[in-house]
């Protein structure tokens, strides 16, 4: 275990934001679900009373009894803010007299530095440059990202939610947003931690050697179909003919987003475990939790419009699917590409 | 209103709050309060860090104003009593006296212009106004006038009006202070009376500034007078300091060096505020305690710059500080950032001990830089322990390059003369199928134009072939030929020595070649590595010898001037410089009988190398060309099959003593008896031819070829990386392989070992890796798993620790354009002629080793110098001329005569000498003369006196041109030397000369004469040489002190003293005819001995009272050029100067090739 090695890593000026953020992503998250089990618990309580239940609403009731329901920007969120401000400026006059600015010495056109790595903000974006095209990763993938952030509000058909922390009224919509950003931070954090010189793989506590090297050959899909056992007991070599891969890569797509799309059409109504009787065994409710679909999660479905549906579905298997798909395909079975055309690499 | 539920709904009413509702009702007062302390701390702490934080300079600063001024308060009462005593010394006094008078004598018309100078100025001050006013005026008049289209008129007639118009002026009068009159003016006198008071009060200025010239130049000279006998600063200096660190200007801008031109920005000053100081700041004068008192890390900051001289060539206001030692410049919070310590600085400041190394960034032409003693020693280190053997760095090896550079420029000028040949045939050919007249005959002149072009090309390529020549003959190897193994070493002695040379012969330049020894196969590699080299040497025999006298050859061996480049003896006992290998073991290796040939001529080759054939050229090939089997650099250059200039020499360049063959013997006898033949194993293996393709491969791989000639590997490259801008590499590239991380952490495994007093430290930088890879080239090896072809290759040089420090500093300031921190315009790239010429001459200096028998630069030492023989008071008058003031003494057409042929004989060789006949073993009937004698053998040209010999070098004629010039601009010499015409000598001139040559001290008592009896106990030159060989500028200085030329030469100083303009002899009572001679003595002496001629000499010599000998009348054989000349038991042929070729004073330059002889053939 090399401690200085984590430790030079650690320490460095340029990695305060995203160590902090070790730390802050969870505390933060914490915080989050804490409040918003006691709201759903609370809702629980509410949906009892058969006057509100019809609301599902958490506003109709102050938070406990004899609470203010609603309270005024001013003066008690704006104090608080401002409490915030005051904070976040100390944190940053310390910082900034403490740490200096990470400068190097002036570019050498002739010489890359290694590792070459990008702002930790923008380090995800750079490591998803092992899973994809450069096209893909660099252009494609990001625009898809934003413009999926912007659409997000617009294909929301829940009503519930506004102004309180809740799970079970948003279960679907937290758990993808979550998953998103979970991937983007884990994507960061393997590209500040993991990747060392030349890029390669070292885990935690690894030494970052220059002169280390490793065996890494990646073959398109077609390919690794095609030389494969099964591929050549079919007689599959056609595959990587030039029409042939196109072919094929294609109808893989076309079939990853079938499938992605049956997925999270699934997915969208199979609400929480906790919908069963928690004194059923696990795996019964497992079972049925596989099988039937939630009543509330449904109707929230059948308030989605064809257009917000296709959507969310495009963006969905698009990036949260298929960005950890290509992960594991990259790494665990040394997948290069899928689709492999004259014009683009997926 | 309250009833009204519309008024109801408009009264602001209070939210329905209840009290615990935490949001509500928790005051967040005390946690604003806290957060609004941290926030006025945090702002408190970041104005504290801005103005004493990121500004440490500033408590820097004020210790030194503190401590710099308690060391001028403890100055101050020495200075104070120096001030004292020089002032009350008379020539003070009086030039005290001096500057008083004149100014009293000068004080009441002073005091008469100053009152008038008044006087003027008021009126003056009066006039100015009133006539500036209206000036102003006319010219706002006079531009509406140049602008005013049609109503110029009117603006023309205002202008005149305004001339006319009169203006009151308040004139102060004569007779009074504070008195006016009233004058009316109008412009054109407003201005002429402005004009006059002005020129009026700059005459009077001028004359008051003519009348104070003579006491301001005395009072500067009193002043002056009180500086230069002060060795501190004078009090008033030290108080003018004091007061100007009162007002101490603590800021960075005001300690900053700004050199727009080159981008440098130093503050280095902000806190090294005493580099410059005019005193000489020591550590222990800015002790914490007090001057006097152990110095900390601060006290050690403020010191002066060590080296003035160096500050003056390169002063700070034009260089900065960053350019030369590197380091952030710029950086002012702290010291790591300041020295560039930090990680990611590309150039951080070097340590101590590599300082120069920012010398060589600028100075990498150079090969000697002045007062750059480690850098040159790492420059040197690198050509003659054979670095370049291996590694290309540019300007060094030149010889080489300018050797593949030539004959690939005569390939292209063939190529040439081929490509115009079938130009001129196609125009030819054009032309008979020409349209017209005009245009055959424009193609047939175009084919005559061909034709002159291939004449001059080929006129070049004679030149090129001549300078092929030259260049061979220039060339040399590091090690020694191995071409001659079989000839020179014991065959079984091979592979101990390639085992571990250095455990037989400790600091041999052959570095160990650690794979040999570690690796399994290593025994098979040195096997295959010795078979190769047994089987492709020159099969023969030399001629054998006979011993010779063992104790002749020791004294010849300390006394010729072999220990100015080789050692002798181990240990304690070692005794010699380190130029040349420790020749104590060499009879344990060689082969006698090789041995006296080398010493007897070393240059002589076994065969010669034809460079077109590629191959060592045989007997047999002389034969069917029908042409001798003789070789050498004069008439018998070229090869006997196709005329290409062969490599006719060994590439050694160990010089021709012009040894007898008796001498050589006696030599390497003496040598043999210091280490007899130990048995060896036997070595077989050699002779197995199945090892011979094995051992080229491993001969190819590890570059042998690169220091030795070695059959077959000729025209072998260098194998090793370029270093010239090795420096520079970024620390990327630079491969620590499995020592990456004891680097990084400061771990030291291998100088821990070395060194285990010394602190580990971190080595992740260049010099750490220059230092590791000089200590122990194998550590960037090892652990690696690699195929044997791809491991490292580079051997482990024998390198003191200075060396190695002096070899790292050479490196890291390689960093040629691209790594320097100064722009390529700053570097020393000398445009004038004679500082070429410097640098040029040091690369031979530094080639041949002049610097072991000569001191070529003040302040520099030889060897010999340093030998015991040499320390006595006999000693020092036996050692090698000092050559610091050659250029200016010697005529430089004799020395290129006598640096080509240093006996000055002519290249004649001595008539069968009878001594050779006499000697020992001659005696005993044994046989004794295998080789030819030498021209000029067994003598000096100059200085038959000195044991020392000055042996012949070979050198080609671009050399002698390179040396010569170098020891001209050396003394800033003109160029060309234009010999000075003497006037005559009259009869009268001549007894009074002679008068003065034998009175007092009798020159000819040390001078030599040419007179075997006399010269017997000589220890100066001969007056006949000095009219061809001296200048006589030089030689009057000369004769008036000798002392301040060379000092402690044997000849005496105050020969002469000054008597007004002149310099007369400095005798008690001098003759007659010498007090009548009103002309300058020592010039009349120079007129003399440059006039002198033999019978001259003669004739002095019979007047001369020393030595006892020389009374007697010259033997009949003196008359005779071959006189025979007894010294030291040894027969000695002298010939005359008249007799050496030609005319000297035809002053030409070039040598003729006839006399550029010396290779002899073998056999």
């Amino acid at each position: 275990m090399d401690w200085h090695q984590l430790w030079i890593i650690a320490s460095a000026p340029d990695n305060v934001p995203i160590v902090a953020m070790l730390f802050l992503v969870p505390i933060f998250t914490w915080m989050g679900v804490r409040q918003a089990r006691a709201n759903d618990r609370l809702i629980v309580e509410l949906e009892a009373d058969p006057k509100v239940a019809k609301t599902h609403h958490r506003k109709v009731e102050p938070w406990r009894p004899g609470w203010a329901k609603e309270l005024h920007v001013w003066p008690y969120l704006v104090r608080i803010e401002f409490l915030v401000t005051l904070i976040v400026t100390i944190v940053l006059f310390v910082w900034s007299i403490t740490l200096n600015a990470p400068l190097e010495e002036p570019s050498n056109p002739n010489l890359t530095m290694n590792p070459s790595k990008a702002p930790w903000y923008f380090l995800g974006l750079q490591e998803m440059l092992v899973y994809f095209d450069p096209w893909i990763a660099g252009v494609v993938m990001p625009s898809i990202i934003m413009i999926g952030l912007m659409v997000f509000p617009y294909v929301d058909s829940s009503p519930f939610g506004n102004g309180y922390y809740t799970i079970k009224q948003r279960r679907f919509s937290l758990a993808m947003f979550g998953w998103g950003f979970l991937m983007w931070i884990l994507l960061i954090v393997i590209g500040t931690f993991i990747r060392g010189p030349g890029w390669i793989w070292f885990w935690p506590g690894q030494t970052w050697d220059h002169n280390a090297v490793v065996f890494d050959k990646n073959v398109d899909l077609h390919d690794f179909i095609a030389t494969s056992w099964i591929g050549k007991s079919l007689h599959l070599g056609f595959l990587q003919t030039g029409v042939g891969k196109f072919i094929f890569g294609g109808m893989v797509v076309t079939g990853f987003y079938v499938l992605g799309g049956l997925f999270f059409h699934w997915l969208m109504t199979r609400g929480g475990l906790d919908r069963f009787d928690r004194s059923l065994p696990l795996m019964r409710r497992l079972k049925l939790w596989l099988t039937t679909r939630d009543e509330f999660e449904r109707k929230l479905l059948s308030r989605t419009s064809l257009l917000q549906y296709l959507t969310f579905q495009f963006f969905a298997v698009s990036v949260l699917l298929a960005l950890p798909v290509k992960l594991v395909l990259r790494l665990a079975l040394t997948i290069k590409y899928v689709w492999v055309t004259p014009w683009f690499n997926i | 209103m309250a009833d009204s539920p519309v008024a109801d709904s408009l009264i602001k009413r209070e939210p329905e709050v209840p009290a615990h509702d935490p949001i509500v009702s928790r005051s967040t007062s005390g946690i604003m309060l806290i957060c609004a302390l941290l926030l006025t701390f945090s702002l408190a702490w970041s104005l504290y860090d801005e103005a004493v934080g990121q500004r440490p300079w500033k408590g820097i600063q004020q210790q030194f104003v503190a401590r710099y001024t308690r060391y001028l308060d403890s100055i101050r009462p020495r200075s104070t009593e120096g001030e004292t005593q020089v002032k009350e010394s008379p020539e003070y006094k009086k030039l005290e006296e001096d500057a008083k008078d004149a100014r009293e004598k000068v004080q009441p018309e002073i005091a008469e212009i100053d009152a008038e100078v008044k006087k003027i100025q008021a009126k003056l001050d009066a006039v100015t106004e009133p006539f500036q006013n209206q000036r102003g005026r006319l010219t706002v008049i006079y531009y509406n006038v140049e602008t005013g289209g049609r109503s110029k008129e009117k603006y023309r007639k205002q202008a005149e009006e305004k001339r006319k118009e009169v203006v009151d002026v308040e004139m102060p009068a004569d007779d009074g202070p504070g008195k006016t009159t009233v004058v009316k003016m109008n412009y054109d006198a407003l201005e002429k009376t402005y004009n006059d008071l002005r020129e009026q009060k700059a005459a009077k200025l001028g004359r008051k500034a003519e009348l104070l010239k003579e006491p301001s130049d005395l009072d500067k000279k009193r002043d002056d007078y009180l500086k230069n006998h002060l060795t501190l600063l004078t009090p008033s200096q030290i108080d003018s300091v004091k007061r100007s660190l009162k007002s101490f200007d603590y800021s960075i801008l005001g300690h900053q060096i700004s050199v727009t031109d080159y981008n440098i920005a130093d503050r280095c000053e902000v806190c090294h505020l005493g580099v410059r100081s005019p005193l000489n700041i020591t550590a222990a004068d800015m002790a914490p305690g007090g001057p006097g008192k152990t110095p900390d890390g601060m006290a050690r900051a403020f010191v002066s710059h060590p080296n003035k001289e160096i500050m003056d060539v390169h002063k700070p206001d034009r260089f900065g500080c960053s350019s030369c030692h590197w380091g952030n410049g710029r950086a002012t919070t702290g010291e790591e950032k300041a020295h560039g310590l930090n990680k990611f600085w590309l150039w951080p400041m070097f340590e101590k001990e590599n300082t120069e190394a920012g010398c060589q960034q600028c100075h990498a032409k150079d090969r000697v830089t002045q007062g750059a003693e480690t850098l040159n020693l790492g420059r040197d280190l690198f050509s003659q322990r054979g670095c370049v053997g291996c590694h290309r760095y540019e300007g060094f090896d030149r010889e080489t390059d300018a050797l593949t550079n030539t004959r690939q420029l005569i390939t292209q000028l063939e190529d040439q003369i081929t490509a115009n040949e079938k130009g001129r045939l196609q125009d030819s050919a054009a032309a008979t199928d020409a349209a017209d007249d005009a245009e055959a005959a424009r193609y047939r002149s175009h084919a005559e134009s061909l034709l002159l072009t291939n004449s001059l090309l080929a006129a070049r390529i004679d030149q090129m072939t001549l300078q092929t020549k030259y260049l061979m003959q220039d060339q040399k190897k590091v090690g020694p030929n191995l071409k001659d193994v079989r000839l020179k070493l014991v065959k079984e002695w091979i592979p101990l020595w390639l085992k571990d040379p250095q455990n037989f012969r400790p600091g041999t330049k052959m570095p160990t070649f650690w794979r040999f020894e570690k690796d399994e196969n290593g025994a098979d590699e040195i096997k295959a590595i010795s078979a190769y080299l047994w089987q492709s040497s020159f099969d023969g025999k030399t001629p054998d010898q006979q011993k010779g006298d063992v104790n002749a050859g020791k004294e010849l061996f300390e006394t010729k001037g072999c220990l100015a480049c080789h050692s002798i003896g181990e240990g304690d006992s070692k005794m010699g410089g380190e130029f040349a290998a420790n020749l104590s073991k060499v009879g344990e290796k060689a082969n006698f009988e090789y041995i006296v040939r080398w010493i007897h001529n070393p240059r002589e080759r076994w065969a010669p190398y034809c460079p077109k054939h590629k191959r060592d050229l045989t007997a047999d090939d002389y034969k069917q060309a029908g042409k001798l089997f003789l070789f050498d650099t004069e008439l018998h250059s070229k090869c006997p099959i196709d005329g290409a200039e062969l490599q006719v020499q060994n590439m050694t360049v160990m010089p021709n003593f012009r040894l007898s063959e008796t001498e050589a013997r006696d030599i390497a006898t003496y040598l043999f008896s210091l280490a007899p033949r130990p048995g060896y194993e036997s070595a077989s293996f050699m002779d197995d031819p199945n090892l011979k393709e094995p051992g080229r491969k491993l001969i190819k791989q590890f570059g042998c070829a690169g220091c030795h000639e070695i059959q077959g590997f000729e025209e072998e490259q260098r194998i090793g990386k370029e270093l010239t801008v090795e420096g520079a590499t970024p620390i990327e590239r630079l491969d620590f392989a499995l020592s990456t991380q004891d680097a990084e952490q400061g771990r030291d495994p291998l100088f821990k070992k070395m060194y285990p007093d010394r602190k580990e430290t971190e080595w992740y930088n260049h010099k750490g890796f220059f230092e590791h890879k000089l200590a122990e080239p194998k550590i960037y090896d090892e652990g690696k798993e690699k195929d044997p072809k791809d491991r490292l290759r580079m051997p482990k040089p024998f390198l003191k620790d200075e060396w190695r420090n002096a070899l790292t500093t050479f490196l890291l300031g390689s960093v040629g354009t691209e790594g320097a921190n100064v722009p390529k315009s700053l570097f020393y790239d000398p445009q004038d002629q004679r500082r070429q010429d410097i640098q040029n001459g040091w690369w031979l200096i530094k080639k041949y080793n002049c610097v072991g028998c000569h001191q070529v630069q003040v302040g520099q030492r030889s060897i010999l110098m340093d030998l015991p023989q040499y320390t006595t008071p006999e000693g020092k008058d036996l050692l090698p001329p000092r050559l610091t003031s050659e250029g200016a003494r010697v005529d430089p057409n004799w020395l290129l005569r006598f640096l080509h042929d240093p006996s000055l004989s002519g290249g004649q060789t001595p008539a069968a000498a009878p001594a050779e006949q006499n000697n020992t073993a001659a005696a005993n009937g044994q046989s004794a003369n295998k080789y030819q004698l030498q021209p000029g053998a067994d003598r000096n040209g100059v200085r038959p006196y000195l044991k020392v010999r000055m042996p012949t070098f070979n050198f080609s004629p671009n050399e002698l041109q390179t040396l010569v010039r170098f020891f001209m601009a050396l003394t800033g010499q003109e160029d060309p030397y234009i010999k000075e015409q003497l006037d005559p000598l009259t009869e009268q001139d001549k007894l009074v000369a002679r008068q003065m040559f034998t009175s007092g001290t009798p020159c000819l008592k040390c001078h030599i004469t040419g007179e075997p009896a006399h010269d017997a106990k000589a220890i100066a030159p001969n007056f006949l040489l000095a009219s061809e060989r001296l200048k006589p500028e030089w030689t009057f200085r000369w004769l008036l002190d000798p002392s301040q030329i060379s000092p402690g030469t044997a000849m005496p100083s105050g020969l002469f003293k000054r008597d007004g303009e002149r310099w007369v002899v400095n005798l008690p009572q001098p003759p007659k005819e010498v007090n009548d001679y009103h002309g300058d003595h020592a010039r009349l002496l120079v007129r003399y001995m440059f006039l002198m001629s033999p019978d001259e000499q003669r004739r002095l010599l019979s007047a001369s009272p020393a030595p006892a000998a020389a009374t007697a009348a010259p033997p009949p054989a003196a008359q005779n050029a071959h006189a025979g000349n007894w010294r030291g038991g040894r027969e000695v042929r002298w010939f005359k100067p008249e007799e050496l070729g030609k005319n000297p004073s035809q002053g030409k330059v070039a040598v003729p090739r006839s006399r550029r002889t010396n290779a002899r053939a073998p056999n």
